[in-house]
């Protein structure tokens, strides 16, 4: 079952006066009751050696096997739609750090706000699923995407969007997902976002010289399921600095505004219909038939 | 509306009809090419730039630059200025085209387009997504303007035709007239709510779009400038029509919409200014894309409002074109700004730039524009000779 519900909530919590585009703040509490119970992933890049198991693991899943004469060297610098995660090196002196990206399973999504099929969806269980049968592959995801995560197919004439959809099917089994399976050296802990978060904290706490003082993906655009530990400052790895809003609270409350159960549209009509038969009575001049 | 439109009835087969043939033509081919290996084969998009020259241009352009449609129709239907009656026809058609031909690039742009109908269908529904609105509201606003031009069509077929088309003509039409005016309310509340909704795309862009582009009232920038542009589409497009099929020009119809201009233009051109200032972007404009800003406004709205100002234009078709033009190419420069230049590529990825097989798929789209405005208005009632 999917969170939607809370946009009907929200709704109702919006006032006509966003009609005209203030950027009214709206709770988007929630639906977040359960996120410290969902699926969470945590990511302590001090701890990764860069031996892209991980990698390789994911793209054997997925089923984009790197075995094979054409495929071995696969060895891209971005997400792409063959691999829906990356180990990526940040090197700058004698200061060096891995990182792992994938999708970051935000609690409030960006890419679940702009689909316009509802294609993509935030589970109770917290993945971000994406299905192809009502995808009609207009590419907004990407677009609305703070982290730059979902990618697409465009070499092929029936194309999908392509993520990280942490190994849905695994995760129905009671397994973890098959990068944090692999990992050699515990760099990729799986559990509950609550389990995660403690995880995160204590280790900082254990290690303070070691760590950069902030769990990435705490607040981070509303909080992610996927959370970051790093040694070297965050936006060195790529993991830009978001305020705690959720992406999609300002576009989804000037949306509602505008269209509040419907109050304004009517309203318009009505207003320019009596418009209309005020003026054509006052305006006999005019070609009115 | 009573107005004395006449199929034109001219030759078709001139020089420029059959270049734009031609860009059919070379276009359908790429079309065929890209339905076949893919939208990478023939286009420069990727995972750092996911809506290109399509989306931009075929797309947001032309569903700005078909407000001439809605703006029209209100001027007429709402505010019963009735003298400017001759121009709605030619308005509709454009508006009609114009989405058509938006409807098709869109077609053509999403990778999944064989269930590109999903919108409609209502478990998929998601009230979320300007996305969806935006889809909704094109494929109901397209169906309008071809009930709009229903009649248009009907006021051919009694006379000339004697089958079939002229008994559902002479049924029809008495029908249609009766109820016409609800569907063009609706055409004008569904434009305002799709042209402010294709602003509200990008605000969820909002790490994404350069400051001086993104702001909480993009919807209704954007709905603003998509009013602001629709008379001088029509100046450009009666002007041009009039050249093509040799009939009087409207010049002192056109001068007439120009005078509303202004006051739109003056609206928007306050509400940019007051958004640079009270979020503190003003240091922002000393920079290239500060310049590009300010080009943009400059062509869009500082430039018009100094030539509409100088009384000496109202008397001048030339000049009257030259305004619109002026705000037409503003116009299309703000789109490109705010879904392309001032939209952040990807890291890892470098700049976009629309290749040759995008380039031609968008020359198509626009020799489409054309050759069919002309075949319609050369077929149907649409134009006024004099």
């Amino acid at each position: 079952m999917s969170i939607n519900r809370r946009n009907f909530l929200k709704i109702s919590a919006i006032t006509a006066g966003t009609l005209i585009g203030s950027s009214k703040k709206v709770s988007a509490s929630e639906g977040k009751d359960n996120f410290s119970q969902t699926y969470s992933m945590l990511n302590d890049s001090t701890k990764c050696i860069g031996c892209r198991a991980c990698q390789s693991a994911c793209k054997d899943y997925r089923g984009f096997s790197t075995t094979g004469e054409d495929k071995k060297y696969d060895m891209p610098l971005e997400l792409n739609a063959k691999n829906h995660t990356l180990i990526k090196l940040y090197k700058e002196g004698d200061e060096s750090s891995f990182v792992k990206r994938q999708c970051m399973h935000c609690n409030d999504p960006a890419c679940v706000s702009a689909c316009p099929v509802s294609a993509l969806i935030k589970q109770e269980n917290g993945v971000v699923t994406y299905d192809k049968d009502k995808c009609i592959g207009c590419r907004y995801c990407m677009i609305a995407c703070p982290f730059d995560v979902p990618t697409f197919e465009y070499d092929k004439a029936f194309p999908e969007i392509m993520k990280c959809d942490f190994c849905k099917e695994l995760l129905a089994e009671g397994k973890t997902t098959e990068c944090a399976r692999v990992c050699p050296t515990g760099a990729i802990a799986f559990g509950t976002r609550d389990e995660m978060l403690k995880e995160a904290k204590r280790r900082i706490e254990a290690d303070p010289d070691k760590y950069v003082n902030h769990v990435y993906g705490e607040k981070e655009a509303g909080g992610t399921s996927v959370l970051y530990l790093s040694s070297v400052p965050f936006e060195k790895l790529g993991l830009q600095t978001f305020d705690s809003e959720p992406v999609p609270d300002m576009a989804e409350s000037i949306q509602h505004g505008i269209f509040k159960y419907f109050v304004p549209p009517v309203a318009l009509y009505g207003a320019l219909g009596i418009y209309s038969l005020i003026s054509k009575k006052k305006d006999s001049t005019g070609g009115g038939e | 509306m009573k107005v004395n439109a006449e199929p034109m009835n001219t030759n078709l087969w001139t020089r420029w009809f059959k270049v734009g043939v031609f860009f059919i033509a070379v276009g359908a081919v790429v079309m065929i090419y890209r339905f076949i290996f893919g939208i990478g084969a023939v286009s420069n998009l990727s995972d750092g730039s996911p809506w290109g020259l399509w989306i931009a241009f075929d797309v947001v352009i032309g569903i700005a630059l078909a407000a001439g449609g809605f703006t029209t129709a209100a001027l007429v239907y709402i505010f019963n200025k009735g003298k400017y009656s001759p121009l709605v026809r030619p308005a509709v058609l454009t508006a009609m085209l114009g989405y058509g031909l938006a409807g098709f690039s869109i077609v053509l742009d999403v990778g999944r387009w064989w269930q590109v109908y999903n919108p409609v269908l209502p478990g998929n529904w998601q009230g979320n997504s300007a996305m969806f609105e935006v889809a909704i509201c094109v494929m109901l606003y397209l169906s309008i303007l071809i009930i709009e031009f229903i009649p248009v069509a009907t006021e051919r077929w009694k006379k000339n035709d004697k089958g079939f088309l002229k008994k559902i003509s002479v049924f029809i039409e008495p029908l249609l007239n009766k109820i016409i005016l609800l569907f063009i309310i609706l055409g004008v509340v569904v434009s305002t709510l799709h042209q402010s909704s294709l602003g509200s795309l990008m605000l969820l862009a909002k790490y994404k779009l350069h400051p001086l582009w993104f702001t909480p009232w993009l919807p209704l920038m954007f709905l603003i400038s998509a009013i602001a542009v629709g008379f001088p589409v029509v100046v450009v497009e009666s002007t041009i029509s009039s050249r093509t099929f040799k009939t009087k020009p409207e010049n002192h119809l056109l001068k007439g919409l120009l005078k509303f201009t202004p006051w739109v233009l003056g609206l928007y051109l306050i509400l940019r200014i007051w958004d640079v200032i009270y979020y503190g972007k003003i240091s922002m404009l000393l920079s290239t894309m500060g310049l590009l800003y300010v080009v943009e406004l400059s062509l869009f709205a500082i430039i018009p409002l100094i030539l509409l100002n100088l009384k000496s234009y109202k008397d001048n078709p030339g000049k009257m074109m030259n305004i619109s033009m002026f705000i037409i190419a503003g116009l299309m420069l703000n789109r490109l700004n705010t879904y392309l230049i001032a939209f952040k590529t990807r890291p890892g990825w470098g700049a976009y730039f629309p290749s040759i097989g995008e380039i031609l798929i968008s020359t198509m789209l626009i020799s489409i524009l054309f050759v069919g405005y002309k075949v319609l208005a050369n077929y149907f009632p649409v134009l006024t000779k004099d």
